[in-house]
């Protein structure tokens, strides 16, 4: 079974992925598992990892620095709150909580970080293998038309152009 | 060379982290505290001044003579002194540890150079109190540091002779000294005060204090070290007037460039002490290269899209460091949501560090960072989940 597909957003100070990834930032250990690096974790808008969610990823994780060393101050507490919030505003739409996560690893927690990474797969994996109901938001109110098979392969792909915010 | 020594130093640093995150809870690790400890220490040592002041008598006759009845005569007054002696090492230790691990760990950059000059002026400013914390005494160890500093004084080209004079207040060491001093210890450290608004002026809830357990195992080691016969500061030997004094203990962590005019000219150890806090003085500013992997993004100032900001003011509580403040709205938002606002943010540029992380809060798109657009990352989001589907599915 390919491996559920996941990005991940990890702050330029947290955990290094130089020789992790290779050029397009994909995780050699973990090939489906896609690496953007942000200015802080504290950077991410929630927004955007509900979108990631929603344009075709099984999951979402945000990596900031161990918690009470955020190079800028607070960053990581902020975004573990924001992503429990987020977890339970997608609950009530029926995305599972668990298809998102806050990590913390520092610049040489690397072993650390991707057994993290590993163990969140394995999650995603235990999930139902699409995601039951993720309508372009413009399209429909929930339980939208999902094709019943796996959504995997192409169906949101096209769709994504890089923005279409309409909150 | 530098900046090769700074990574290994930041990868030695960081590696230490995770070390001691192995052993505590992450939200323990004692050096993720050394702020809050060396503020800590610093309590305890005005504290304990603050009793010790009301036996200190401050004339050359009087003041052996009255630490001596605080140490022996009054109850717990050994111990008291002892704490304040052990607290002011700890306060110096933590300082550093401080200095040391925000500067190998890249916190000076962007605009953290306030809390930098305002620190190297608390650590120099912290140093001074000790050394004169030390003459208080009048033992002959306080004779000696005070001979040789008033030697160093001198030694600085101009200013040195008339400062020696002012210090001294007169031409020899005379009954004006003591008060003088006891003045400078106690002024300074009042001044360390105001020294640490400026400290703490852009930071939203700095960490001034640390966890308990540190709080408490700290404490109780000083109690320990200032209790236990060995390491209990003992009675030197009265000050004599006119005798050369040869030895005397030292205290490494403020005495050293006392020591050192064992094999220095005192001109020279102060000339060192002065080069060496410039070159602190000018850390931030050495532009600083590091190597890809820390490569550091420079993602621009945050900037507030006054079309957009509804004046919610969620960004100005996330925001570490109080770079945004709230203004009244000079005019109406262009969105809907922003039509009727009462506020407006606006980024203070002297303080963002360009984190993001209000870009992070702002739930209406009115900030972004300029070199770190919405469009790159969604652009960079849509690349992600294109492209790994297929080529897992075909791989
Ligand atoms: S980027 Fe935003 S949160 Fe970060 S320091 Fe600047 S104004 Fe504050
Ligand atoms: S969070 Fe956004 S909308 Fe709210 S005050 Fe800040 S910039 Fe304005």
């Amino acid at each position: 079974m390919a491996e559920p597909k996941v990005v991940g957003f990890v702050c330029d100070w947290a955990v290094a992925t130089e020789g992790l990834t290779d050029g397009d930032g994909r995780l050699s250990a973990h090939p489906s598992v896609r690496i953007v690096r942000v200015p802080c974790s504290g950077f991410m808008r929630p927004d955007w990892l509900e979108e990631t969610l929603r344009a075709g990823a099984d999951g979402a994780f945000v990596t900031g620095c161990p918690y009470g060393d955020c190079l800028n101050r607070e960053g990581n507490y902020l975004m573990r709150d924001r992503v429990e919030q987020l977890a339970r505003r997608l609950s009530r739409r029926r995305v599972e909580a668990g298809r998102l996560a806050m990590l913390a690893h520092g610049l040489h927690d690397r072993p650390a970080f991707l057994e993290d990474v590993a163990t969140f797969l394995q999650r995603l994996a235990a999930l139902p293998p699409a995601a039951p109901s993720r309508p372009a938001r413009p399209a429909a109110p929930a339980g939208g038309p999902a094709p019943a098979a796996s959504t995997r392969p192409a169906a949101p792909t096209g769709s994504v152009t890089p923005s279409e915010e309409s909150p | 060379m530098y900046r090769r020594a700074l990574s290994w130093l930041l990868r030695q640093t960081l590696k230490l982290d995770v070390t001691i995150n192995r052993v505590y809870p992450t939200d323990w690790n004692p050096l993720y505290y050394t702020g809050g400890l060396t503020n800590f220490f610093l309590l305890v040592l005005v504290v304990s001044g603050i009793l010790l002041f009301f036996y200190y008598v401050a004339s050359l006759d009087g003041a052996y003579a009255s630490v001596a009845y605080l140490t022996d005569a009054v109850p717990y007054g050994g111990l008291l002194r002892g704490i304040h002696r052990y607290a002011a090492d700890a306060f110096i230790i933590a300082a550093l540890l401080h200095l040391f691990r925000n500067w190998f760990t890249d916190r000076y950059l962007f605009s953290r150079d306030g809390p930098w000059i305002s620190g190297m002026f608390l650590l120099i400013l912290g140093g001074f109190i000790g050394v004169n914390g030390y003459q208080l005494v009048w033992d002959t160890r306080a004779q000696a540091i005070t001979q040789i500093f008033v030697q160093m004084l001198r030694a600085i080209p101009l200013a040195g002779p008339p400062l020696a004079h002012l210090f001294l207040g007169g031409p020899g060491i005379s009954d004006a000294l003591l008060p003088r001093i006891l003045f400078l210890h106690i002024g300074t450290a009042s001044f360390l005060y105001l020294l640490l608004w400026w400290h703490y002026v852009r930071l939203r809830h700095p960490k001034i204090w640390p966890p308990a357990t540190w709080v408490l195992t700290t404490l109780g080691l000083i109690t320990l070290l200032a209790a236990l016969p060995g390491t209990a500061p003992v009675a030197g030997v009265p000050a004599q007037p006119g005798v050369g004094v040869t030895s005397y203990p030292l205290d490494v962590f403020f005495l050293l460039p006392f020591w050192l005019t064992n094999w220095l000219p005192a001109g020279v150890v102060m000339g060192g002490l002065i080069l060496l806090f410039l070159a602190g003085y000018v850390i931030p500013y050495l532009d600083r290269e590091t190597e890809p992997a820390m490569g550091v993004r420079h993602a621009g100032v945050a900037q507030v899209i006054d079309g957009n900001c509804t004046g919610c003011e969620l960004c100005y509580y996330d925001c570490p460091y109080d770079a945004i403040v709230m203004v009244p709205s000079p005019h109406p938002g262009v969105t809907k949501a922003a039509a009727n606002r009462k506020l407006l943010a606006v980024v203070m540029d002297s303080r963002c560090v360009e984190c993001g992380i209000c870009v992070g809060a702002c739930p209406f798109e009115a900030l972004e960072l300029p070199k770190f657009l919405e469009a790159d990352l969604t652009r960079r989001i849509a690349q992600a989940v294109a492209a790994p589907a297929s080529q897992t599915v075909t791989a």
